[in-house]
């Protein structure tokens, strides 16, 4: 990394620790909440982008993070500290088992499995109400003792942080070409020694990880939980994000992550045509402009920050 | 024991619905490699078409419901010609574009149609008692028989004429068929479209049964990938027999396990082929 490259995310992690002194409370949580999306977006991107695998189950994984953190603090009283690492440990184990059972037979495999996943546990998070309180939803504790949205701003911030540096570590080390092989041309790839297969289990699973983590934290700060966080719904706004931002690139997701929770704060007044306007934006820009906003803005702003 | 027949009677009327639908999906997979993601949403608007036709427009049922599956038909050519056809060789891009269209078109669904289940009427009333043993609804019986004759005219379809050979021909291998002078664009057009007039036969024929919903596109979509992966990917046979299987269970299970978890017994299905057999019943083990 040249020291050009070095500087910009420095200049934007500096910049990024001032919002709270200047932001009202209302926009603080906006940008906690697309923090929170960057990690979604970004962590979806790892396996879309990178490997070309589709999964449905990236809301669904963060579902997991947050009921199983939330839950073990409600019944068992465990910090939440911890509960969001075994949330992790969990969304990580159900996405080995999954990509183990779906990729060895091929990507369309994964996505209808994914999304199956998906269905089932909304449903199972619905009706067993007694455990999850169902719709109504799952009171949780916070992270921290006194209620602070900048505390949670800096919180999220952080973890975003480390999360994106594992990302650019993984795409940009000896796995992530491996990844891109394996997208670019899988025969040539398997048959230069890659393991396609283990490759992208292996993707998968970390980025399975990725969103428990992201939803466990999620849980804390809404210290509510619902069947909207593992919706089908959910998936979309991540999948739009990553797509109208820029998939298979680093900074795409997060362009898009924060694009579309500003936006959405704006287009918020018009209700229910919200969904189906990011909805038609997406498939737009998937259609005529599959690399995204930073594919429009040019490849070679790009190539200063990633390559 | 007559209500364990009923039920299984209900399963298997089910299940060739579900056979319908399914391949719908496993056509499109077998010639394309595309995944219909709105799959679930073609089948509630071709439901809600036959039911506003009929109640709003006055137009006779059993002339609604050939017209909803006709319209619906245009709405697959469209979507493959607009959205799809880009698409091609990139298994990713389709996957997502067909998911993000089912989103729109749930939306979509629930802004034109609202949120309640519409029920259009009725072809036949009354019941029949099968057999002495217990009385069914005649309107499960007539939608049963359109089924499999509709079942049988695809057999017919995709086994006899020049277009289901062209469609096995392309299935098999593309090049080899562009060769011998099979337009493929062409086929995968007049196929996609067939996927989606499939969904739309469904639709139209349970919907007198069971009213559809815009919210329950997303279990019809899973319902057919759930007995296309258990029959085996692009086998028809396989369908009819996933079907049917998927059908009974699920009805079975409703009445003897739990209702709330009629969905998982799909998921359950969909995880055991995965484990045991990932081709499917009758599909091909390659790779």
């Amino acid at each position: 990394m040249n020291v050009k490259k070095f500087w910009i995310p420095v200049v934007f992690i500096i910049l990024a620790i001032f919002p709270p002194f200047f932001l009202s409370q209302y926009w603080l949580h906006v940008m906690i909440i697309s923090l929170f999306y960057v990690m979604m977006a970004s962590s979806w991107n790892l396996i879309a982008g990178f490997t070309g695998q589709v999964s449905f189950a990236h809301a669904a994984f963060s579902g997991i993070g947050a009921y199983v953190s939330g839950m073990l603090a409600v019944y068992l009283g465990l910090s939440p500290w911890l509960g969001i690492l075994v949330g992790m440990g969990v969304a990580a184990l159900l996405g080995l088992g999954l990509g183990y059972l779906c990729i060895r037979m091929g990507g369309i495999y994964l996505s209808l499995t994914t999304l199956g996943f998906s269905e089932i546990l909304r449903i199972i998070i619905t009706n067993e109400d007694r455990w999850t309180r169902g719709t109504m939803g799952l009171q949780v504790p916070g992270f921290f003792t006194e209620y602070s949205k900048a505390s949670y701003y800096y919180l999220f911030l952080i973890i975003a942080i480390l999360l994106l540096i594992v990302i650019y570590w993984i795409i940009h080390s000896e796995m992530g070409l491996t990844f891109r092989a394996v997208l670019n041309d899988e025969l040539a790839a398997s048959s230069s020694g890659i393991n396609t297969i283990q490759v992208r289990i292996l993707a998968f699973t970390i980025s399975s990880a990725m969103a428990g983590l992201a939803g466990g934290l999620y849980g804390h700060y809404l210290m509510l939980i619902t069947p909207d966080i593992p919706s089908l719904g959910q998936m979309f706004l991540v999948l739009a994000m990553a797509v109208i931002g820029g998939m298979g690139s680093f900074v795409g997701p997060i362009l898009g992550s924060f694009l579309l929770e500003i936006l959405s704060e704006y287009i918020r007044i018009y209700g229910e045509y919200h969904v189906l306007i990011f909805g038609l934006v997406a498939l737009s820009v998937a259609r005529f402009a599959p690399e995204g906003v930073i594919g429009i803005l040019g490849k070679k702003w790009e190539s200063v920050w990633a390559r | 024991m007559s209500e364990f027949l009923m039920y299984l009677t209900n399963g298997i009327v089910m299940g060739v619905i579900h056979a319908i639908s399914a391949i719908g999906v496993s056509l499109i997979v077998g010639i394309m490699k595309v995944v219909n993601f709105a799959h679930g949403e073609l089948y509630i608007f071709a439901g809600y078409f036959s039911y506003h036709l009929s109640i709003s427009l006055g137009v006779p049922p059993l002339l609604a419901m050939p017209l909803s599956v006709f319209f619906i038909f245009l709405v697959g050519i469209g979507m493959e010609r607009t959205l799809i056809r880009p698409t091609y060789g990139d298994e990713m891009y389709s996957l997502i574009i067909t998911f993000v269209l089912s989103i729109v078109l749930q939306n979509a669904a629930l802004l034109i149609f609202g949120p309640y289940p519409n029920k259009p009427p009725n072809l036949i009333s009354g019941a029949t008692n099968i057999f002495g043993l217990y009385h069914y609804g005649n309107q499960r019986l007539l939608s049963f028989f359109i089924s499999i004759g509709i079942l049988v005219f695809i057999f017919y379809l995709i086994k006899k004429t020049w277009f289901g050979k062209s469609i096995r021909a392309v299935s098999q291998d593309r090049g080899m068929a562009s060769l011998v002078g099979v337009d493929h664009y062409r086929v995968n057009m007049l196929s996609f479209g067939l996927g989606a007039a499939l969904a739309g036969t469904a639709g139209v024929v349970i919907a007198p049964i069971f009213p559809v919903t815009p919210t329950g596109s997303s279990a019809i979509s899973l319902t057919a990938f759930v007995v296309v992966v258990l029959g085996g990917m692009g086998s028809l046979k396989g369908c009819v027999v996933g079907g049917l299987i998927l059908g009974m269970m699920e009805n079975l299970g409703a009445a003897y396990i739990s209702t709330m978890y009629r969905q998982i017994f799909g998921f359950i299905i969909l995880i055991l082929v995965l484990v045991f057999r990932p081709w499917g019943l009758f599909g091909q083990k390659t790779q």
